[in-house]
């Protein structure tokens, strides 16, 4: 079977080792375990051609004085990028992130999440950010770990791109 | 079997024993696979490899097999650090490939102690961050609000354009909410963050004044925007007066709870400034420029808890006679100025 390594990417809190917790477990929790370095999840996707063996990296998150070393995005076949869509600041830190991806890996398919979007209430990314979001990069989804919302569909997706490359 | 173990570790080959005492940080249970040059065939195994693989790796097979965060990685073309990957069993690893003339080397180091020891200062500091987010927000609603309202009140007279006015502004800190910051749990923080913002806040919007930023632990508000009856360095006074009262209120009622106080100090200064509306009907936003305004900020970092610094400007133009205490003071950036310091006394209450 196919196997691909998935990274996991985004400032610190913003929902990615919940997002992977729903889409491999199908768990979700309100407490917030803050991960070091990287833990390796793996699930079998069936894609209507075939199945594919997705490695998924949850790598931790990038702060100030941590940044995220490169050598992490070593095989790499494709990038989920996740923003904290209650706190903008955490988007052009994914994007900075993408950056060095870029640089390091090259051209690889990306899926970009604002996620949190059950918080409706402290939602802070206007409609125009989502604009330029959805003009600049191909897969671009509002998806909630807590719910479930989109997050099937990120995966699926990403899986998609990664075999069609 | 410890004998063997002991035997291999000594057995270590020089690039590798190099590497490990390259890191300052102390890393344990060493464990090594030598591969064949270009390839990625286990040619010899060494260390605690025990520590790291269930079954040890064959000889002659694919290193993939056994060690699958490599997925992509193969075969090694250049030295490179895999660091803290979490384990099955919840142990950290490091994971460090490096090259040499006739063949590539994987070494194994356990880093789960200092892993676990670093997790507990990144915990706090990122929960203060999420909790800092929300509380931000909270406030940051507040202050556009604020002006959104008075703006369609009509209560606000400001061109978009830009306009010349003679402001206050006022600057207010907590003191000493670093130290208080790191040795607390992070909810408590911003609780009592909140508490203080409150008394803060109260009596700045209760003279007339306009929040124009909350810094992390404190705010900013110019007075003589707002339409009021007082001018604006009275209301901005008041307000200051207020804010020292209602922090000894809540240091009383903390005090009593066994609870941590904090002082608070502030900064007035006045003068001309530029105002403008920038931003959309939305998200309109205020800003003041002028150069008291740096001056009010840096009276209000040099004013002690539970005092009031006032510049020259600020002191002369006050319709009410205050009692305080002239002096002169070094202001960064500034230099010698004269200043007034009011003190709020307790019997004041
Ligand atoms: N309401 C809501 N909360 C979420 C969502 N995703 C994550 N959270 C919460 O946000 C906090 C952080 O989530 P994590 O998944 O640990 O974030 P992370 O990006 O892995 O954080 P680091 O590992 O520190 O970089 C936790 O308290 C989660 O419960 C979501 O979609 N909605
Ligand atoms: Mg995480």
């Amino acid at each position: 079977m196919i196997q691909k390594k998935i990274c996991v990417l985004g400032a610190a809190g913003v929902g990615k080792t919940s997002l992977i917790a729903q889409f491999v477990y199908s768990k979700f929790s309100e407490k917030y375990l803050s991960s070091m370095g990287v833990k390796i999840d793996r699930k079998i996707v069936q894609l209507e051609s075939q199945q594919v063996n997705l490695m998924i990296w949850d790598i931790h998150g990038e702060e100030k004085f941590k940044k995220i070393t490169s050598s992490y995005f070593r095989g790499a076949s494709g990038v989920i990028m996740v923003a904290d869509g209650t706190r903008p600041d955490t988007l052009s830190v994914a994007q900075n992130i993408f950056q060095r991806v870029e640089q390091d890996v090259g051209n690889i398919p990306s899926v970009w999440l604002l996620n949190k979007v059950d918080l409706e209430d402290q939602w802070c990314m206007s409609e125009g950010v989502v604009k330029q979001l959805n003009e600049k990069y191909v897969s671009v989804y509002q998806s909630s770990a807590k719910t479930g919302e989109n997050v099937e569909q990120t995966f699926f997706n990403i899986a998609e791109n990664m075999l069609n490359v | 079997m410890s004998e063997r173990l002991h035997h291999s570790c000594h057995a270590m080959p020089e690039i590798l024993a190099k590497r490990l005492t390259l890191n300052a940080t102390q890393r344990f249970q060493p464990a090594w696979l030598q591969l064949t040059k270009g390839g990625s065939d286990i040619l010899t195994v060494g260390g605690a490899w025990q520590h790291y693989f269930d079954v040890s790796p064959r000889l002659g097979t694919d290193v993939s097999e056994a060690c699958e965060v490599l997925l992509g990685m193969l075969p090694l073309v250049d030295d490179f650090e895999l660091s803290q990957i979490q384990l099955v069993d919840g142990q950290y690893t490091d994971v460090i490939a490096l090259c040499d003339h006739d063949s590539d080397w994987l070494l194994f180091c356990d880093v789960s102690e200092e892993t676990e020891k670093f997790q507990k200062y990144q915990q706090i500091s990122n929960d203060l961050l999420l909790l800092q987010g929300q509380h931000q927000r909270t406030l940051n609603r507040y202050v556009g609000s604020e002006v959104v309202r008075r703006d369609a009140e009509g209560g606000l007279s400001i061109k978009a354009k830009g306009e010349r006015r003679v402001i206050s502004t006022l600057f207010t800190d907590i003191r000493g909410f670093t130290p208080f910051n790191e040795s607390q749990d992070a909810q408590v923080v911003i609780e009592t963050l909140n508490e203080y913002m409150t008394c803060m806040l109260d009596p700045i919007l209760n003279q007339a004044g306009m929040i124009d930023k909350i810094t992390g632990d404190g705010a900013m508000a110019v007075f003589g925007v707002l339409d009021s009856e007082h001018g604006c360095i009275d209301d901005a006074f008041v307000a200051g007066k207020q804010i020292l009262k209602a922090v000894q209120t809540l240091n009383e009622q903390r005090q009593k709870q066994g609870l941590e106080q904090l002082g608070v100090g502030v900064g007035i200064a006045s003068g001309e400034a530029v105002l403008g509306m920038l931003g959309t009907h939305h998200r309109r936003c205020f800003t003041a420029i002028g150069p008291h305004v740096n001056r009010a900020a840096r009276l209000e970092s040099n004013a002690p808890a539970g005092d009031i610094l006032l510049d020259r400007d600020s002191y002369l133009a006050l319709h009410q006679p205050i009692d305080c205490l002239p002096m002169s003071l070094n202001l960064k950036g500034i230099g010698d100025t004269c200043v007034y310091v009011w003190h709020h006394k307790k019997t004041n209450t």
